[in-house]
């Protein structure tokens, strides 16, 4: 669960800022009337932003590799499915999609193989994401017109996924959703 | 008192009492939302669409406006500034909103604040002519503000050169001419804004030629979409800007601190941040994987870097200037500290979501409106209310911290927290943004939206009293003659 882990992650973060900041506005509650604050506030400041350009180089080393565009980038596909997107619903099918009759049919994906979505939209921009079972977001890719965005992913559960929109297309943008079955 | 004065003060006070009754009014409007997500209140999608669309152009428009009022009242203290353009700009911005609401109400337009290409031209349920109507208030708004930011530069490039003006004499050891930091912050952000307009103009045009041009020219979705992110990220950041320059440049004199003193580190950090912000809108984009690669590893490193000079510099150094020291605590610099709280923790929000990695789970769920509406309501509004309650109490002599003030501020600090909580918790378990109501599946959605339409009402009795207290006083501006 990536999520709980952001979340987590944010409240931790949250929590040391809130400390940090009440403590300093405390700090200059209970001061005296001639104390000078901190002192070589050149050299603090030197190696605090030292530390953070060290921790923020951590984390863009670490997180950038696993970016979407490099995941199963070297595999080949076993299963291809198309998506095409209208105002307001999905077409799913395993042939190309034609534009001016869309039309989709019951997708099942297999388990542990690699599946990659092709996606586009035949109007405005949208959204294809991916709820798993329990109603998570696992993935995700946008549907623009004139383009095709290609979203690789290997389901390890089975059982009925869903699919939302989510790139704001309209009044009926909350109701345009899927679902397909991985087994 | 010179008449010059008294007049940009007037203009100022009426800016405030304005901007305040459209916040005022876009609150409620964001209470109607989360409500209507909460199934407290029924309304049509059409309506929620046009109440967010509505929310979230008043909302930018008025604290980028609160921020230039702001800069444009501190910058007579260097450079003689323009009545007469400000006063345009305040006509063409009251234009420019009146005619947005009409589209919005009376034209049902409801894009969302982003009017993401092609929408406009398929925006369900609205009237024909809403789509060309709001283009044409945009660029009322864009007229007024771009000649409005030319109007500042240019006052301040007839005092500095550029080179001055960007502080890079600091770089030397003896600098001849020092450059205030609010010169140069000004100066930085000013550049900023200036650029995101003319993306807006660009894009303007580029709708109005497909639109004029019946199908024979169609325009491409997803240079569209960087051209209307490079105008609608830029001009969202920069605005807080024009807030950190405010602080700057009175956070020292309402505490009995020492004012800030240009210095290389400072001119460093904001060169680099100018151009950090200018490339970090890319983030907008991860999730479009046609968008080149390079670009999204920019996006993802400027908006790390940005964070940099922000952090390093300008909250050091407030930090810095409170840190173990008598501070004279007054509800200005309160809501400064404060302000620039809120400032970190949305902008470490943000940097969670501007990680690709994780921008795969976090991109358009709720957890977007969190960290934005945490450095805007959490972040600028407040620099913005400082800076209103420092110029409106200029006529007297002593800020006092008054009971009902310090409770005031626990109401907005209280309602703030739940507000955005109920968001960042929406967006952790996957509610998507802008759903006008959640489907059923998403069970923890309307119960969420329920938590934080409560807050923010408490967020909008803290935001009633601040502005009884204000707008009393700027009435008591606007009636001062010269004497
Ligand atoms: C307590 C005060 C506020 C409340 C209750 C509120 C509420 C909301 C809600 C419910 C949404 C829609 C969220 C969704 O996507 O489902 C929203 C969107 C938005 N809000 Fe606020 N908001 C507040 C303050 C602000 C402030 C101070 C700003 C300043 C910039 C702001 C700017 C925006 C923008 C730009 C959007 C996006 C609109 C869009 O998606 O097109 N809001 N707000
Ligand atoms: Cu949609």
């Amino acid at each position: 669960m990536q999520q709980n882990s952001i979340m987590l992650f944010f409240m931790l973060l949250v929590g040391i800022g809130t400390i940090f900041f009440v403590s300093i506005f405390m700090s200059s509650l209970n001061a005296d009337k001639d104390s000078t604050g901190v002192k070589n506030l050149l050299k603090k400041r030197f190696w605090f932003t030292l530390i953070l350009i060290v921790v923020l180089g951590i984390f863009a080393a670490a997180t950038l590799p696993k970016s979407p565009y490099f995941t199963f980038a070297n595999e080949t596909p076993s299963t291809v499915i198309h998506v095409g997107t209208m105002q307001f619903s999905f077409f799913l099918s395993t042939k190309p999609i034609d534009p001016k009759s869309p039309s989709g049919e019951t997708i099942e994906i297999p388990h542990d193989q690699l599946v990659e979505f092709r996606v586009t939209s035949f109007d405005v921009n949208h959204g294809f994401a991916v709820y798993d079972p329990s109603m998570r977001l696992i993935t995700q890719v946008q549907a623009m017109p004139g383009y095709v965005n290609n979203l690789r992913y290997k389901f390890t559960e089975p059982g009925k996924y869903h699919i939302f929109c989510l790139e704001f297309c309209g009044t009926g943008h909350p109701v345009m959703q899927a679902t397909f079955k991985v087994i | 008192m010179n008449i010059e004065s008294l007049k940009l003060k007037k203009i100022s006070a009426l800016w405030i009492i304005v901007i305040l009754v459209l916040f005022i009014a876009s609150i409620v409007l964001g209470i109607l939302m989360r409500l209507n997500q909460g199934k407290v209140i029924e309304q049509s999608p059409l309506t929620f669409y046009t109440n967010m669309t509505t929310h979230g152009l008043t909302m930018i428009g008025i604290w980028f406006a609160a921020g230039m009022v702001a800069v444009n009242y501190l910058l007579q203290r260097y450079v003689k500034t323009s009545y007469g353009v400000n006063l345009f700009a305040f006509i063409l911005t009251v234009i420019g909103v009146v005619m947005l609401w009409i589209t919005t109400y009376a034209g049902k337009f409801s894009t969302g604040w982003t009017f993401l290409y092609p929408l406009p031209f398929r925006d369900l349920g609205s009237e024909s002519w809403s789509t060309p109507l709001f283009l044409i208030s945009l660029t009322v708004l864009g007229v007024g503000w771009l000649v409005w930011s030319v109007s500042l530069m240019a006052q301040i490039l007839k005092k500095y050169t550029l080179s001055q003006a960007f502080a890079w004499q600091h770089f030397k050891s003896n600098a001849s001419v020092e450059t205030p930091p609010f010169i140069l912050i000004t100066t930085v952000t000013l550049i900023g804004v200036i650029a995101s307009l003319i993306a807006a103009v660009i894009v303007i045009i580029l709708y109005f030629a497909e639109y004029f041009s019946h199908g024979d020219f169609v325009n491409d979705a997803l240079l569209m979409k960087n051209l209307i992110y490079f105008f609608g990220h830029t001009i969202a950041n920069e605005m807080l800007y024009l807030g950190l320059a405010v602080i700057y440049e009175i956070f020292g004199e309402v505490s009995d601190r020492p004012k800030w003193k240009m210095t290389w580190y400072i001119s460093l950090a904001w060169n680099c941040a100018m151009i950090f912000i200018l490339t970090a809108f890319f983030h907008h984009l991860y999730m479009d994987f046609v968008q080149p690669q390079a670009l999204q590893i920019v996006g993802q490193l400027a908006s790390y870097l940005a964070s940099i000079p922000s952090a390093a510099v300008t909250v050091f150094s407030i930090v810095a200037a409170v840190y173990g020291v008598k501070v004279r605590w007054s509800i200005v610099n309160l809501l400064f500290f404060l302000g620039v709280a809120g400032w970190v923790i949305g902008g470490l929000g943000a940097v969670i979501d501007a990680t690709i990695s994780n921008n795969i789970m976090l991109h358009n769920t709720l957890w977007v409106p969190a960290h934005f509406h945490t450095y805007n309501a959490m972040g600028n509004v407040l620099f913005s209310l400082g800076f209103f309650y420092w110029f409106s109490t200029q006529y007297v002599d002593k800020l006092v911290l008054s009971k009902l003030t310090k409770y005031t501020l626990a109401l907005l600090i209280i309602g703030g927290i739940g507000f955005l909580m109920a968001f960042y918790v929406a967006g952790a378990n996957s509610i998507p943004r802008r759903y006008s109501t959640y489907p059923v599946e998403l069970t923890s959605g309307p119960y969420l939206a329920k938590v934080g339409a409560l807050f923010a009402s408490i967020y909008l009795i803290a935001i009633l009293i601040f502005f009884y207290n204000i707008a009393k006083r700027c009435f008591v501006i606007l009636s001062a003659s010269s004497r």
